[in-house]
């Protein structure tokens, strides 16, 4: 049972209308669904999703199944929870009841749209996996035989690679990004446009003592279409990420690094 | 490393774009900046030439002035540099290769990468991503204008009469007459306006976007700093690009006439009239 809520004046219980938008598979048409639910201002969207789970019953009073929904860590650390509420993407655990309810009292949820839906609001973002994999977003540290310690990290560079590291591809990135299409076909990712995400780990693995011994090929793939110069400097990704990551930087960085990789290739041959 | 690796590409079934997309790429975005971007400076100074060249010329061109008054130095200054773009040794292949072609290039390459994205000003309203969809707008504008602009007044397309063409040897007079005549005039002027506006925007955002894709503005700092820069470059511009119009707008064409043929005569002629 959960704690009771706490029902002071400064937090009182409120009924709000969550309207979903929902499918029952992937290839399924999709169609929207709305709940009354019994909440407080300072709960998250999570816990909202959670109560209409314990009770599934539309506002018309018909009964319907569950709401299919990801999470984990609910404290926005591991990325599955992003969908996009009140038509904008962010993770839902870290979405409190009192600032995106609406004046009509109202919250509209949707699962994003650049990803495959499995059902309800969960998707496939394997894409994104695909896209790290691509750029080799690793420190290759496999072998035969002990390759001892690595070569030392400064305190500055760490500073510098902390931020870029807490990204937990929850997606809002791609999500928001004009240039990032929904792409169902997985041969097609090896030259679609890898996004924000993956531009940002090849820089922060570039930045990495050890990983930087990689650093050329995950260049070369970025170099290529569907690389960083497919990016159209709109900007919505640093707008939209929840962990406040500059990924624009990571963009203008990787530009930069692109730039001299051609010219030093152009001239070296490789 | 990678176990699920696709057969190996040869040469042949990789297409163009794909072989050379980094290079693609990076023409296209320095043949937005130079030739391009960098034409418009002598370009637009050229056409406002009719509003400042009325004040900083008036000593140069001193007997039209008497005679007309001070517009006529415009009038005057505006002729000349038409004389000293048109003099130019080999012209047309500058056009071709410094013009054409760039803006052929840029055009095409610009439409198909802009086919890629898909706007999303509606659920992202940020300025950053309106200037995404301004870009892309006014780059479809530009195309449209280029063409309408370079195939009318230097290829003499009259599209049935509906476009004016351009009298060199009457510059100022045949600009203005065109803009004022009538309901046809005022739209041609109107649009005109807008597409220069248009332009000028597509290429101070694309000298800030530029600056990014290469690598220059890293930092957010760096970006801020250099987009203040290049919003100076785009209000500079503007300003030419409607003093210009407002320049020929004004003008009376039958005196622009007179100063334009008397100056001819002047110079064909030096030692009859004085």
């Amino acid at each position: 049972m959960i704690a009771s809520p706490n029902t002071t004046s400064a937090n009182p219980v409120r009924t709000i209308t969550v309207t979903i938008k929902r499918q029952n598979g992937p290839s399924e048409q999709p169609r929207w669904e709305s709940f009354q639910v019994q909440t407080q201002d300072t709960a998250n969207l999570i816990s909202v999703l959670q109560s209409i789970a314990a009770r599934p019953v539309t506002t018309e009073g018909s009964a319907t199944t569950p709401v299919v929904y990801d999470s984990g860590c609910l404290e926005e650390v591991c990325g599955s929870c992003a969908m996009v509420i009140n038509g904008r993407v962010r993770p839902a655990c870290s979405a409190l009841v009192g600032q995106i309810v609406g004046e009509d009292n109202t919250i509209t949820i949707e699962p994003m749209g650049k990803f495959p839906v499995v059902r309800d609001l969960s998707v496939d973002r394997e894409r994104m996996f695909a896209a790290l994999r691509r750029v080799k977003a690793w420190v290759p540290i496999d072998g035969t035989y002990n390759l001892g310690a690595g070569p030392r990290e400064t305190p500055d560079r760490q500073e510098t690679r902390y931020v870029m590291s807490t990204c937990m591809s929850c997606g809002c990135c791609l999500e928001a990004c004009p240039q990032y299409q929904q792409e169902a076909d997985p041969k097609a990712w090896e030259t679609s446009f890898v996004g924000a995400a993956a531009i940002n780990q090849a820089r922060l693995f570039n930045m990495h003592a050890t990983g930087a011994t990689e650093k050329e090929a995950r260049l070369e793939v970025l170099t290529g279409e569907g690389g960083v110069n497919d990016c159209g400097n709109a900007q919505n990704c640093v707008k939209v990420c929840p962990k406040e990551i500059p990924l624009t930087e990571s963009i203008a960085a990787i530009g930069r690094d692109v730039t001299v990789h051609a010219v030093k290739k152009f001239f070296t041959g490789r | 490393m990678s176990t699920h690796a696709a057969p190996a590409k040869t040469a042949k079934t990789v297409p163009f774009i794909e072989r050379h997309y980094f290079l693609l790429r990076r023409l296209h975005s320095l043949s937005g900046v130079a030739p391009i971007g960098l034409f418009l400076f002598p370009h637009l100074t050229t056409n406002s030439s009719i509003v400042w060249g009325s004040t900083l010329n008036k000593g140069k061109f001193g007997d039209v002035v008497a005679q007309y008054g001070s517009e006529a130095a415009g009038v005057a200054t505006f002729q000349h540099e038409v004389d000293f773009i048109h003099n130019l040794p080999a012209l047309v292949f500058i056009e071709i290769f410094v013009l054409w072609l760039p803006i052929a290039f840029h055009a095409i390459l610009g439409v198909y990468f802009a086919r890629t994205g898909k706007s999303n000003v509606d659920r992202y309203a940020y300025q950053g991503n309106y200037r995404y969809w301004l870009q892309r707008m006014t780059g479809y504008v530009g195309v449209a204008f280029i063409f309408a602009h370079v195939s009318s007044l230097r290829w003499g397309w009259t599209y049935g009469g509906l476009l004016p063409t351009f009298d060199a040897a009457h510059a100022a007079s045949s600009t203005a007459s065109h803009m004022q005549d009538g309901l046809l005039g005022t739209t041609i002027a109107m649009l005109y306006l807008f597409s220069v506006l248009c332009l000028v925007f597509h290429f101070a955002n694309g000298l800030w976007t530029a600056a990014i894709t290469w690598g220059l503005t890293v930092s957010t700092g760096a970006q801020r700093r250099w987009g203040q820069v290049c919003a100076a470059i785009g209000v500079a511009l503007a300003i030419a690009g409607v003093s210009a119009v407002i320049g020929f707008v004004t003008l009376d064409p039958d005196e622009a006439r007179q100063v334009e043929d008397q100056l001819a005569g002047q110079a064909t002629q030096p030692a009859a009239t004085h």
